[in-house]
């Protein structure tokens, strides 16, 4: 029965392609790339507890190493263009994290929030490598003589791409990492007396949680296809966070769900304008209200 | 919601979305068209003046008066915030989901730079983008819809020049495309009259303190000094000017930053700034088309004030319809295209008459004006931006 609904599930996203209008293809694309982020972000936020509004921030230079890579040399295939993208953004999260995690709640949330201003600030003022306010066009990702120039190639890229980045995180949460991830969410005293480098682990989440993000940024890149500094604002790291807490915090399967929630709702809400934030605040309201443990939380007091 | 019943419906229709005419957006009794523009963010005015109260609004007078060759247009709009990647995802929605037949009035460089190429090769027709970077230009489906940074500058160089014999010029410039794009534009024509900048300050987007940049360029002893801005920036500018007491220089803005937004923030600072306008003022022009504009915001919109932005929308608005108008009954993409392209000498009442060209400039012209007890006046008739 179980197997039964995963195989069907897998055969639906397959074959999205090929039933639904382009539209919905590239729609499906940007919620595989949403969905690696918010995994990325609740490996962060929700096993480890600690708070990060500068999301947007990593996704931005995963999608500009990715973009800048690209220009630099066009025949790279692009699972190793997204990769470095990753690795990139790693290395930048290894550096903000091991001060940064030495601070705690609210403390945290201010500096990750700064982090977000300080990447846009860069972002425009580095323009002679990233064209600064101007923008980037970025070049059509390739897979060797494969130019992948459809949104059905873009979706398949982004596909795997998020079906290795789920499989990886189910497998930490399962490890010895994922589990000192959790009790240093229950509790970070109990944690060290249980002989968890407290320290060590919460730099381990924040490099992972960057790397996540860095490589969902150089698939943003070649999905959108043109960046710039106002496309990463704080509000997108606020999106990022709605998305795990109306999916389950500590959930991989949550974070994806929400991810696929937000950017739809944010989709269908473009066409009220003036009313849109309203709306969304509106339905996250009530989400707080009524299902405070996210999609994973309900799904878990039913079964 | 409303997605997912129309995705079901498409999956019933056997995956090729809703029946369409041949023409995407055109139906024998409508004409559909719609873009992506700023209803939230920093530009939310200016987009909801721009579309409700200017482009829709030609269209309801035009609609209640039998519309085009029998059809009636309806607009769709959805909100970018001046995000370039949801202006993106908006613009394929639009085509792909909606089925528009053309995207009218988006706004704001970056993100209509970032839709250019799809709707490029879509074959799309983009209609009259409020912004002013030459990077619109040059292609078969895209015709501007401000004046642009090259033929502003001609403008304002040749006058000033020319008939004010002013010889040593500086610039206080945005370092965006906006910015470098007037400053590559003003050496150019200024070489053209045997003259150079003499001095040049940049300014970081998003930064308010302008004062050391003010200092440098009072240095530099320039008669007229440029201001390449955003209305908050160049605010500051001028107070910065008016705090140091420089008076012996003639400020000029460009044709973007000559609204009245910028004078307001500035308050008295901006007495005898000077500057290129490239619409009639809305509020007290007397020509014949923007008393209409006025009357008919009056009746359909009676709490909106009139303002450029609306104004610039409802010219937008009145531009597509004599090209629906020219195409004729069996409108396509390409009709219309071809049947802007024949508009030439045309008169609209508000502003000189428009000639379309092959570079698909629709605004070529603008006029000097001097702000005097906080309003523009104008100082000369319509410049002209021909070699």
């Amino acid at each position: 029965m179980r197997r039964a609904g995963w195989t069907l599930a897998a055969a639906a996203v397959l074959g999205w392609p090929f039933v639904a209008p382009t539209y919905f293809v590239f729609l499906g694309t940007l919620v595989a790339v949403n969905a690696v982020v918010a995994i990325g972000l609740n490996l962060l936020s929700g096993y480890t507890n600690q708070l990060s509004f500068g999301h947007a921030g990593f996704l931005a230079i995963g999608a500009y190493a990715a973009a800048i890579l690209t220009l630099w040399a066009p025949a790279l295939p692009v699972p190793l263009t997204l990769l470095a993208a990753g690795l990139v953004t790693a290395l930048v999260g290894l550096a903000l994290g091991i001060p940064c995690l030495r601070l705690d709640g609210l403390y945290l949330a201010m500096a990750t929030l700064a982090f977000g201003f300080v990447v846009t600030e860069a972002i425009t003022n580095l323009d002679g490598l990233t064209r600064g306010n101007d923008g980037l066009r970025v070049p059509l990702a390739r897979l060797g003589p494969w130019v992948l120039d459809t949104d059905r190639a873009r979706y398949y890229l982004a596909l795997a791409v998020a079906a290795a980045m789920i499989l990886a995180a189910l497998n930490v949460a399962a490890t010895r990492t994922g589990r000192a991830f959790l009790a240093i969410r229950t509790s970070e005293i109990a944690a060290q007396a249980s002989g968890i480098n407290a320290a060590a682990y919460k730099t381990v989440a924040f490099v992972l949680s960057a790397f996540y993000t860095g490589v969902a940024g150089g698939l943003f890149a070649f999905v959108v296809g043109f960046l710039s500094p106002d496309a990463f604002d704080v509000f997108l790291s606020v999106d990022f966070l709605v998305m795990i807490i109306l999916g389950g915090l500590g959930s991989v399967w949550g974070s994806v769900a929400g991810a696929a929630i937000v950017t739809v709702l944010n989709d269908s809400l473009a066409g009220f304008q003036t009313y849109r934030p309203l709306i969304f605040g509106a339905i996250m309201i009530a989400c707080m209200l009524f299902v405070p443990g996210g999609l994973a939380a309900m799904t878990r007091r039913q079964s | 919601m409303r997605q997912l019943v129309v995705l079901v419906v498409a999956l019933l229709l056997g995956s090729s979305g809703p029946a369409r005419a041949a023409e995407p957006g055109v139906t024998d009794t409508e004409i559909l068209l719609g873009g992506s523009n700023s209803f939230s963010g920093p530009l939310a005015f200016t987009g909801t003046q721009l579309t409700k109260a200017g482009v829709d609004l030609y269209f309801r007078v035009l609609n209640d008066a039998g519309g085009v060759h029998g059809r009636k247009i309806r607009t769709i709009y959805y909100d970018d915030g001046y995000r370039p990647q949801d202006a993106v995802a908006n613009t394929k929605k639009l085509v792909e989901q909606d089925g528009i037949f053309a995207v009218i009035a988006p706004q704001g460089s970056p993100p209509v730079v970032a839709t250019l190429d799809y709707l490029e090769q879509s074959r799309v027709p983009m209609l009259f983008p409020f912004q002013s970077s030459t990077a619109t230009r040059g292609r078969k489906y895209v015709f501007s819809g401000l004046v642009l940074s090259d033929r502003q500058s001609r403008m304002m160089i040749d006058y000033l020049a020319g008939p004010r014999k002013l010889k040593r010029f500086a610039a206080l410039y945005q370092d965006d495309e906006y910015g470098k794009s007037f400053l590559a534009a003003f050496e150019t024509d200024l070489g053209r009259h045997g003259l150079k900048l003499t001095a040049t300050e940049p300014v970081k987007r998003g930064v308010t303190d302008v004062s050391a940049q003010i200092a440098k360029l009072q240095a530099a002893k320039p008669e007229v000094t440029f201001l390449v801005l955003t209305p908050g920036p160049a605010a500051q500018a001028l107070k910065e000017r008016q705090k140091i007491g420089w008076t012996d220089t003639l400020i000029v803005s460009t044709g973007p930053l000559t609204d009245e937004t910028y004078l307001g923030l500035a308050g008295d600072a901006s007495e005898g700034v000077e500057g290129l306008a490239t619409l009639p003022d809305p509020l007290r022009s007397d020509q014949p088309g923007v008393k209409l504009y006025r009357e008919q915001l009056q009746k359909y919109l009676p709490k909106n004030e009139p303002n450029r932005y609306s104004l610039s929308g409802y010219l937008a608005g009145m531009l597509f319809a004599e090209g629906a108008k020219r195409a004729g009954r069996a409108l396509t993409r390409d009709g219309l295209v071809a049947a802007l392209e024949t508009v030439k000498g045309w008169d609209t009442g508000i502003m000189p008459p428009i000639t379309i060209g092959a570079d698909h400039d629709t605004q070529k012209q603008g006029f000097w004006v001097r702000v005097e007890n906080g309003r523009f006046k104008p100082l000369s008739d319509w410049l002209k931006s021909e070699p």
